[in-house]
């Protein structure tokens, strides 16, 4: 039954007629913190942690008395890029095309700026993917150096990490800016998939390995060793710049389009 | 008085294709209850969405507050509380957590907003589901999730699309009880399909159809703009004689019997029509029967809908020919 009595509201406005005692945190937060809460309250991510950790025990365990660090760490790192990109299509290339409904009524209705939601699912969904990641490549590594081989280098051992990561980063771009250009979620993650497995088989036939997540891996084992190439750096660039592009347009047309 | 909401040559087109609102004018002034009435597919839902500045004008401006609606005036939505028509929110979220989700949108502090969202939570009767999923509710609660969420900001205008949609008898009639009280102290915009909502809760009222405004004005406005001088009486007696009666009196141009007790008179246009019920009264009175009831069946706002909305139909086949 409603009843209205016993919320006696009134309108606290000042004399410019804007309403006051509006703190917190804002919209941006809130769409980030609410974001992350459902994805890490997702039965697919605690899958994902779970299938992914036990993959690199079962790596690490097996490769004790056989395997360099680096073999193992580049191999462990691969699993991102070729098997686990899936789940991270599947989760960027949705986040905003699946709200399509509840994002007018539930968001973009209040007082939330275009730029404050897209960029709220940019960062939501980069710091998702990068905090599984790290979690299972602590797993990974953690491991990895009881095998005491000494083929590694610290600094490599990182850049290595990072260059992973900064692969992951582009891929989760790509597929928010997807997931905001198609209305069709099951066609922004198709598309994207083909994109991917396109520039990780195909990009360095045709002289775009710069561009291609695996010719990164091929890069990995010497990067871990301490060893860097001008490869290297236009790996960083191609990467940087895919991302940074793809999240100027999709914000863009975003802002543009009727929601 | 001031005007909250400004219309003018508002003109959207989906796709050049759909031409949804087509040149629509008209304005809200503060402090009254607005009924946006339009039949399914009129071109309510997308006018409302231009006045959020969830979608932009192919012409014309909206102008909320005396400022331009855009997508990223949010320190305009800021006033604005809105309910969508069958809300849809995110399934796994509680009340509690959704209402604190929105009043961060809003930037409403901590404290401010757990004392909002607990007292807007018992106001729409959900105290009891405030730790359910909302994924599990049902048209009604999301309504009434759906109107605590519109009130979150505590906002000076409430735009409600098709509020009692999906409702029923006793959550219409809540809800209408909750928008009547709100309107005493804020300026509401109810758009709605549902005649005798609007009749009941609007001091105003516009009607559009197929994206254009075809009128505009108060509900007495209305209902006058179609009045046709017809009157039902129901009776208790003998209905034959009565009817046989009417067939000489100067003052009735026709009639019509309804059932076994209900006849509908039409009288002549030229008499006031206190004049001719008293008339009517008069005569079931001699003939010794026993008056049960007398409706103005013109006073209808269905009655004064349909009517306009015959008359723009006949319009346009002439403007066509």
């Amino acid at each position: 039954m409603l009843s209205w009595g016993c919320f006696g509201m009134k309108n606290r406005v000042d004399s410019s007629g804007q309403p006051d005692r509006r703190v917190g945190l804002g919209p941006f937060w809130a769409i980030v913190q609410a974001d992350l809460r459902s994805l890490f309250r997702n039965r697919i991510t605690y899958g994902w942690l779970l299938v992914a950790i036990f993959i690199q025990v079962v790596r690490t365990l097996g490769s004790q008395t056989t395997t360099d660090l680096s073999a193992v760490v580049s191999s462990g790192l691969g699993d991102f890029i070729y098997i686990w990109a899936l789940v991270i299509i599947g989760l960027a290339a949705s986040s905003v095309s699946s709200e399509a409904g509840e994002l007018a009524d539930s968001v973009m209705s209040k007082s939330v700026t275009r730029v404050d939601y897209v960029l709220a699912k940019f960062a939501s969904r980069i710091t998702y993917t990068l905090v599984v990641f790290s979690i299972v490549t602590a797993v990974l590594v953690g491991m990895g150096l009881k095998l005491e081989a000494g083929d590694y280098n610290g600094l490599g051992l990182a850049s290595a990490i990072l260059l992973v990561a900064l692969a992951l980063v582009m891929l989760t771009t790509l597929g928010v800016g997807f997931s905001i250009a198609m209305p069709n979620t099951v066609m922004a993650i198709v598309t994207l998939l083909v994109l991917w497995y396109s520039m990780t088989a195909l990009f360095p036939a045709i002289g775009l390995g710069f561009l291609s997540p695996g010719s990164l891996l091929g890069m990995l084992p010497n990067v871990i060793k301490g060893t860097w190439s001008q490869e290297g750096w236009e790996t960083v660039g191609g990467f940087a710049t895919v991302s940074i592009v793809s999240a100027v347009l999709s914000s863009a047309y975003f802002y543009l389009k009727d929601i | 008085m001031d005007r909250v909401i400004e219309v003018e040559n508002l003109t959207k087109i989906f796709g050049e294709k759909l031409i949804a609102v087509n040149n629509l004018n008209f304005s809200v002034e503060r402090g009254t209850t607005y009924g946006f009435l339009g039949p399914n597919g009129a071109g309510k839902t997308t006018t409302i969405r231009l006045l959020l500045g969830l979608i932009r004008p192919s012409a014309g401006e909206v102008r909320v507050f005396g400022e331009q609606m855009t997508p990223s005036a949010s320190g305009l939505r800021r006033r604005i509380g809105y309910l969508p028509t069958n809300p849809r929110f995110p399934p796994k979220m509680t009340p509690i957590t959704y209402l604190d989700f929105v009043g961060r949108l809003f930037r409403l502090g901590g404290e401010e907003r757990k004392n909002r969202l607990s007292a807007l939570i018992r106001a729409v009767g959900l105290l009891g589901d405030s730790a359910r999923e909302i994924g599990s509710f049902s048209t009604g609660m999301l309504t009434r999730l759906g109107l605590a969420a519109a009130l979150m900001n505590d906002p000076e205008l409430l735009i409600l699309d098709e509020p009692t949609s999906g409702l029923d008898p006793s959550g219409r009639k809540s809800t209408l009880d909750l928008i009547a009280e709100l309107g005493k102290e804020k300026t509401i915009l109810v758009s709605s399909h549902i005649l005798g909502d609007i009749d009941r809760i609007c001091s105003s009222v516009g009607v559009i159809s197929q994206g254009k405004s075809i009128f505009s004005g108060t509900i007495k406005e209305i209902k006058k703009s179609v009045s046709s001088h017809v009157v039902r009486l129901e009776l208790e007696g003998d209905v034959e004689k009565f009817c046989g009666a009417l067939k000489g009196a100067k003052w009735v141009v026709g009639f019509e019997r309804w059932g076994d007790f209900a006849v509908d008179v039409e009288f002549d246009r030229g008499m006031p029509m206190a004049d001719a019920v008293r008339a009517a009264a008069d005569l079931v009175s001699s003939l010794g029967l026993d008056l049960i009831s007398v409706t103005s069946s013109s006073s209808s706002i269905e009655d004064a809908f349909m009517g306009l909305l015959r008359d723009e139909e006949s319009r346009g086949f002439l403007r066509a020919t």
